[in-house]
């Protein structure tokens, strides 16, 4: 029997007051897999990310996550992790305090046992040398992997990433992808990009869905190497091949 | 079923039987269990975890299972885990391959006269900074004046009201309190020896040489001088100032320069006011406190307001508002890394301002009394 899905969006709209960003969306996420929402800029992917982990309310439709149901309505210990564009981390604190700060809020551990926990969450991303370092103090691709640890350290069976290779030089970018993968594979969590980053979504993803600004939702899903294989939505083909596509001639994709 | 780590004994060797959850819910239960497992290992040459029985595992429970193999080995024990359970195997193994050795941590020493000595280490670069920026401001005055589309003159009347206008109701409240206090001080003592007449002329020359000035920046550097740094600070934290940079402007011209100008013109106007609303304040309080009539205090207070009492103190206006502008921008300038170097320098940049101005103040009053004035 195939297992529920780790998140459900059933016909879904979201916007700002009058401004709709994307209608009737529906998709699903697969536990234990990598999804990616792909699409340009401006097509409302960290909106439906910002929905997605419950900092925004949308104007219809459902939300659905394994476990939790509606995340905008739930409160105690978060189900999943976040990794902001940025990092997010709090500058004023060491990476270790980072971690350390939601371990305090959400459970009893202190200590020797919270010290063991925090520090192995950085030696799994690759940054146990740097724990009494403040976020000033290191790279941006260090600072994604510190953010990386901080989403992992309540032990969260989802993790969101917003842009994870943004900014990146190509080597650091490899790196983050490969952590990804190693989070999937090994520790079995599912997880959500949101990136345009081509080589990251061929690398990474198994599944995805493809957002188009002028069609106001999904246009295309499947395998993206699938997609960019195969795809006859001139968006799409021109998405993944990076070639030019003429939005005035294909207003809805 | 509870968290248990059994250790079952068999001469040198030892399997340690985990069962129930180990996972972040119950790690405290989990490092209890360990510990115990850990204590009645003496004497055992191998140990063997046995993760069959084990309801469910995260990276929690497998960290310090793992922390647990790892301390055993570094004991000179062989240690291994066994049992059908694939996923804690794999998780155990993880971590472990992925541990980082760190060196000692090294002791921070506490010694008071070694924290002396490190601030004062620190003075001559803190020193060199200051100097730096003031030099870079002199030379940004004559380039300006040679290039005058260097300089963001159209931000000067929004700076002026921001720095200056806006600030005008708190400056001219606290200079009528000042006024008020320094009128009832004046009936107090001078009230013992029968020289209440006096009262407007103390007012007229406490506040108009050196409390009006000093009051009024004080409550500038606090206002205004702290939202300046905390400009700055965002701006370069940001790589705003960078952008600026790379775009051929320079900052000190570009920047420091409209504020600094802003600061100079608009703080001795501040003053101004100020003066005049203590002469209300010392004319309110002497007023009500004793017999003296409005009539007498305004003709007293004229009397007093000579052209040194005046313009000792408005003199001294623009060079403290110089003063802060420049502290403040410059500690925004030197601003490096993310939100809390922000704080920390616009704490730094209103601490330094208040007390550079009254530093300056002070130095202004000694050049005075030495002038005779």
């Amino acid at each position: 029997m195939p297992s529920r899905p780790h998140i459900t969006v059933d016909d879904l709209r979201i916007g700002y007051g009058t401004r709709v960003l994307m209608e009737h969306t529906t998709f699903q996420v697969e536990r234990g897999t990598i999804f990616a929402i792909l699409g340009g800029s401006g097509c409302g992917k960290s909106s439906l990310l910002r929905h997605l982990i419950g900092l925004e309310l949308q104007q219809a439709g459902r939300i659905d996550i394994d476990g939790v149901g509606e995340p905008s309505q739930y409160e105690g210990v978060p189900p999943f992790g976040v990794l902001f564009q940025s990092g997010a981390l709090f500058s004023s604190l060491t990476l270790a305090e980072n971690l350390w700060l939601p371990l305090n809020r959400w459970t009893p551990m202190r200590g020797a046992t919270a010290h063991e926990l925090v520090q192995a969450k950085l030696d799994l991303v690759g940054l146990g040398a740097f724990a009494e370092y403040l976020p000033g103090e290191i790279s941006g691709g260090m600072k994604k992997r510190a953010g990386v640890a901080r989403a992992l350290v309540l032990e969260a069976d989802l993790l969101f990433f917003d842009e994870p290779s943004a900014g990146l030089d190509p080597i650091s970018a490899v790196e983050l992808d490969q952590l990804i993968i190693t989070l999937s594979r090994d520790l079995g969590i599912t997880v959500v990009i949101v990136t345009h980053e081509l080589p990251s979504i061929f690398l990474v993803a198994d599944n995805c869905i493809v957002l188009d600004k002028a069609a106001k939702g999904i246009v295309a899903r499947g395998d993206p190497r699938k997609l960019r294989d195969e795809s006859k939505i001139p968006f799409v083909h021109a998405f993944f091949t990076r070639s030019s596509y003429d939005v005035t001639a294909n207003p809805g994709g | 079923m509870s968290v248990a780590l059994r250790a079952d004994r068999e001469g040198g060797h030892a399997i340690l039987v985990a069962t129930g959850p180990f996972d972040l819910a119950h790690a405290t239960e989990v490092t209890q269990a360990v510990r115990d497992a850990e204590a009645s290992l003496n004497g055992c040459r191998s140990v063997d975890v046995e993760l069959a029985q084990i309801d469910r595992i995260d990276g929690a429970g497998a960290v310090l299972l793992a922390r647990l193999l790892d301390r055993l080995e570094a004991d000179g024990r062989q240690a291994s885990v066994k049992g059908d359970n694939p996923e804690a195997a794999r998780l155990i193994a993880l971590y472990r391959e992925r541990r980082t050795v760190l060196p000692a941590p090294q002791i921070r020493t506490k010694n008071p006269l070694t924290r002396i000595g490190a601030v004062v280490a620190h003075l001559p670069g803190k020193a060199n900074d200051a100097f730096d920026f003031i030099g870079r401001c002199a030379v940004a005055i004559p380039k300006a004046a040679v290039t005058p589309s260097s300089v963001d003159w159209r931000s000067l009347p929004r700076l002026m009201q921001e720095i200056g206008a806006d600030a005008l109701p708190v400056t001219s409240a606290a200079n009528l309190v000042v006024g008020i206090i320094i009128g009832l001080l004046g009936i107090s003592e001078l009230g013992r020896f029968g020289a209440i007449s006096y009262v407007p002329e103390l007012v007229v020359v406490a506040h108009f040489r050196e409390l009006g000035p000093l009051v009024t920046a004080i409550v500038v550097a606090g206002r205004s001088g702290a939202g300046l740094a905390s400009k700055m600070a965002t701006m370069k934290v940001s790589e705003e100032i960078d952008a600026l940079r790379s775009m051929g402007f320079d900052p000190v011209r570009w920047l420091v320069l409209p504020r600094c100008l802003a600061l100079a013109v608009t703080v001795p106007l501040l003053t101004w006011v100020g003066d005049l609303l203590a002469l209300v304040g010392g004319l309110v309080a002497t007023v009500v406190m004793t017999d003296m009539t409005p009539h007498a205090y305004m003709e007293g207070t004229l009397k007093a307001i000579t052209a040194s009492n005046l313009l000792t103190g408005l003199i001294k206006a623009p060079f403290l508002a110089l003063a802060i502008g420049l502290i403040a921008c410059g500690q925004g300038l030197l601003t490096r890394g993310g939100a809390a170097a922000v704080g920390a320098r616009t704490t730094t940049a209103v601490v330094l301002s208040i007390f550079s101005t009254i530093v300056i103040s002070a130095l202004f009053t000694l050049f005075f009394a030495l002038m005779g004035a």
